[in-house]
């Protein structure tokens, strides 16, 4: 009797605990404040943080080095990292944290996915009062990257850096094909066919392409040029759950008939994913590399001659895609004061800190970074910082940004058109179809 | 009698508390899960903790009007039938192969058993190279050939093809050592007797072999089916569901809609219209075997 007793009891006690795991896991049907248990050692006078992020290889490297420096500047702040996987791991585990209300106390996010987020509670808001305290406000950002931050007039997210899409070249070899001014920059090109010259002028340096692109199997890739050129022709997209999307259809047709001339096998290659892209660039096969930021250190790494600059206005209108990585407070249940106050003065010593993140390319947000000139002797990041002036995010709407089903419904649609078996009329109905019907339904997250 | 009938009591408590653990975790984790989907699948629920309304056959119906929803599971039925085949028959042909007693027994064994020791994310990295348009092992050897590079992954034609390659290749190991297994037990006096007889090799493949081979059959193929059934993993890490669409399985299409987009009953609703199709494969499954065991 005693040993049923028994058995009955312990199964009892983890039944409850992981009744109220399921429950974080069912989307936090039921609320769960009683496990948010206070680790903090308050008796020492040191708070700890929890920090969710998405930044691996280079990127975890220097995040992780500028968390340590915060923690040494701090001396009061101890910070937990969690870092998962890019994209929907990420933030399907983030959702259904903030969603239980048991959240980290800080998160990265990238700015285009928190227009879908702020809306529906999963995102606390900024204290502007209490920002500007810590010394970040309005002034020491971009118009552009600070007004991102706001959805319904509060501030949800403040930004850490924009990752623009960029165009690097090789100097070596665009010395030889003659492209570059005296000054060692690329020369302008504004219109595709001389976009397209100058790519086949090094492409016969290389003798083997003149541009890397690599978007195989990556809605990312393609979408991020398609953005980039897209907007220049000064045409916007509007996507309002419960209307059919409003876009320029001409300058997305016209857009990705010049992409597919760039994939014509001469000028890029026609079947080429992002490793390739990078590796032939890096090899010295090609003249030009259409990537992130992001990419500067591997591109350090393999010992190229290269700079970086702006990807050319070929269509009128300057433009480039972009993102940030921001700063979010992911929605708490019962927020501690303690934690919510450390967790805003770890991340304005973060901001102040940024050269550091600089290094990995990014072009940081807090202004006074830009102004350091510690930050106009990185080269070739100085050459693209201009790049934070044009920047454009992905069209806001619950289901698109980094990561997104958006950009894998571009792929759908679009990769076919790349390789050749779909016109670019017909791919971009069949992508506007699906956003539509996305549209059609209501907005899951505020539903 | 009567000595049973006094200690039926303690015997039911002891009994009960063994199937305890066993039973609470099937409540938990089975019953519990399936009834709370049920009902999430009549409701608006988002993964954010939003809606969460009543809303009757809303869901059902429009998934049933989902040109996506049925892609996805004509998809799935055909990786289905796709995999199956080779991986029945290909599995067959090779513990055959082995049992004739080719020299290097464990090598064979070994080698056709080692990759379903890997993990997926491994098997689909190690494809995803092999099949690269630019730097892929099957491109070069085409190339060597004379032949253009194919887009294996992206051609919408080629990509179900090549994963379900890559399936069978990763998958095999197991049904061959079933097969392999169910072999050796084929007690060899059946094989004495069918020599003196005078039976040749195909008749004693035909007559002996293979219909004691049936009951290995049978399971092979409810395994394998399920198995095929719930593909996700490989076709997620190598195609992503791409190009447009083509290989997006229906486990993919629950996750894409529920965890990705959010609509947490949308997604539950689905899951039960695909449940319904396992039913049904599995009743025809057992319809067909039934009568042919019987």
């Amino acid at each position: 009797m005693t040993r049923s007793r028994q058995a009955g009891d312990g199964p009892g006690l983890s039944r409850r605990r992981m009744l109220t795991g399921a429950a974080v896991l069912l989307g936090g049907a039921f609320a769960a404040p009683a496990l948010s248990g206070c680790t903090q050692a308050a008796a020492s006078g040191v708070t700890n943080l929890s920090y969710w992020h998405l930044l691996s290889g280079g990127d975890g490297i220097t995040m992780a080095k500028l968390v340590a420096d915060v923690e040494k500047a701090l001396g009061d702040v101890t910070v937990d990292q969690t870092v998962l996987a890019w994209g929907a791991p990420y933030y399907t585990k983030l959702a259904m944290a903030a969603a239980g209300g048991r959240a980290p106390d800080i998160a990265i996010m990238h700015a285009s996915r928190v227009t879908g987020w702020a809306p529906g509670g999963l995102l606390d808001p900024w204290d502007l009062d209490l920002l500007a305290e810590f010394g970040v406000s309005e002034d020491t950002f971009k118009p552009r990257i600070w007004e991102k931050g706001f959805t319904d007039d509060k501030l949800y997210s403040v930004a850490l850096d924009s990752h623009p899409f960029i165009t690097f070249f090789n100097t070596d070899v665009a010395d030889e094909a003659g492209v570059l001014n005296s000054d060692g920059t690329l020369i302008e090109t504004s219109t595709p066919d001389a976009f397209i010259e100058m790519a086949l002028e090094m492409q016969a340096v290389t003798g083997q392409h003149g541009l890397s692109w690599g978007y195989l199997n990556d809605g990312a890739q393609l979408w991020r040029l398609f953005y980039t050129l897209y907007k220049q022709h000064g045409a916007d997209m509007v996507l309002e759950t419960g209307k059919p999307a409003e876009f320029d259809e001409d300058a997305a047709i016209e857009s990705l008939e010049f992409m597919t001339k760039l994939v014509d096998g001469t000028v890029a290659a026609t079947n080429s994913d992002i490793n390739n892209g990078i590796a032939e660039f890096a090899g010295g096969k090609s003249g030009m590399l259409f990537s992130g930021v992001w990419e500067l250190r591997t591109l350090q790494d393999a010992g190229i001659a290269f700079d970086a600059t702006t990807i050319p206005t070929l269509y009128g209108t300057p433009a480039v895609y972009a993102d940030s990585h921001t700063f979010v407070l992911p929605h708490q249940s019962n927020p501690d004061e303690t934690k919510r106050r450390a967790a805003y003065e770890f991340m304005s010593t973060l901001l102040k800190d940024s050269i550091e993140w600089a290094g990995a390319g990014h072009i940081p947000a807090y202004l006074p970074v830009i102004d350091d000139p510690a930050y106009g002797d990185l080269v070739p990041q100085a050459h693209y910082a201009d790049a934070a002036d044009l920047i454009n995010y992905d069209p806001p709407a619950w289901f698109t940004g980094s990561g997104s089903n958006f950009q894998n419904y571009f792929l759908d649609a679009i990769q076919g058109v790349m390789l050749g078996g779909t016109t670019p009329e017909a791919g971009f109905a069949s992508f506007i179809g699906r956003i539509n019907t996305l549209l059609s339904k209501p907005n899951p997250v505020t539903v | 009698m009567k000595a049973l009938r006094s200690n039926k009591p303690r015997e039911n408590l002891t009994g009960w508390a063994f199937i305890a653990p066993l039973g609470i975790l099937f409540i938990l984790f089975m019953l519990v899960p399936i009834l709370w989907g049920i009902y999430l699948s009549f409701t608006n629920q988002s993964l954010t903790g939003a809606g969460g309304d009543l809303i009757g056959f809303d869901n059902y119906a429009e998934a049933l009007a989902d040109p996506d929803m049925w892609r996805s599971m004509l998809n799935t039925v055909w990786f289905t039938v796709l995999s199956t085949i080779p991986l029945v028959v290909v599995a067959l042909a090779l513990a055959l192969l082995v049992n004739t007693g080719l020299p290097g027994q464990w090598l064979w064994r070994l080698s056709f058993f080692m990759p379903y020791l890997l993990a997926s994310t491994v098997v689909s990295l190690i494809w995803v190279w092999l099949y690269n348009p630019q730097l892929g092992l099957f491109n070069a050897i085409l190339g060597w050939f004379g032949i253009d590079p194919v887009t294996w992954l992206q051609d919408p034609d080629l990509a179900m093809l090549s994963v379900v390659v890559t399936t069978v290749w990763w998958t095999i190991g197991f049904n061959f050592l079933l097969y392999l297994a169910a072999l050796q037990n084929i007690p060899e006096t059946q094989y004495e007797a069918a020599s003196i007889d005078g039976a040749g090799r195909w008749r004693t493949l035909a007559s002996i072999t293979i219909p004691q081979l049936g009951p290995t059959t049978i399971m092979v193929v409810v395994l394998q089916l399920l198995a095929s059934l719930k593909v996700f993993d490989q076709i997620y890490q190598m195609t992503g569901g791409g190009p447009a669409g083509t290989t997006r399985s229906a486990i993919q299409y629950i996750f894409e809609t529920g965890f990705t987009g959010f609509r947490f009953g949308y997604s539950s609703a689905i899951s039960y219209i695909f449940f319904v199709l396992i039913i049904i494969v599995s009743v025809i499954q057992f319809r067909i075997t039934a009568r042919r065991s019987a």
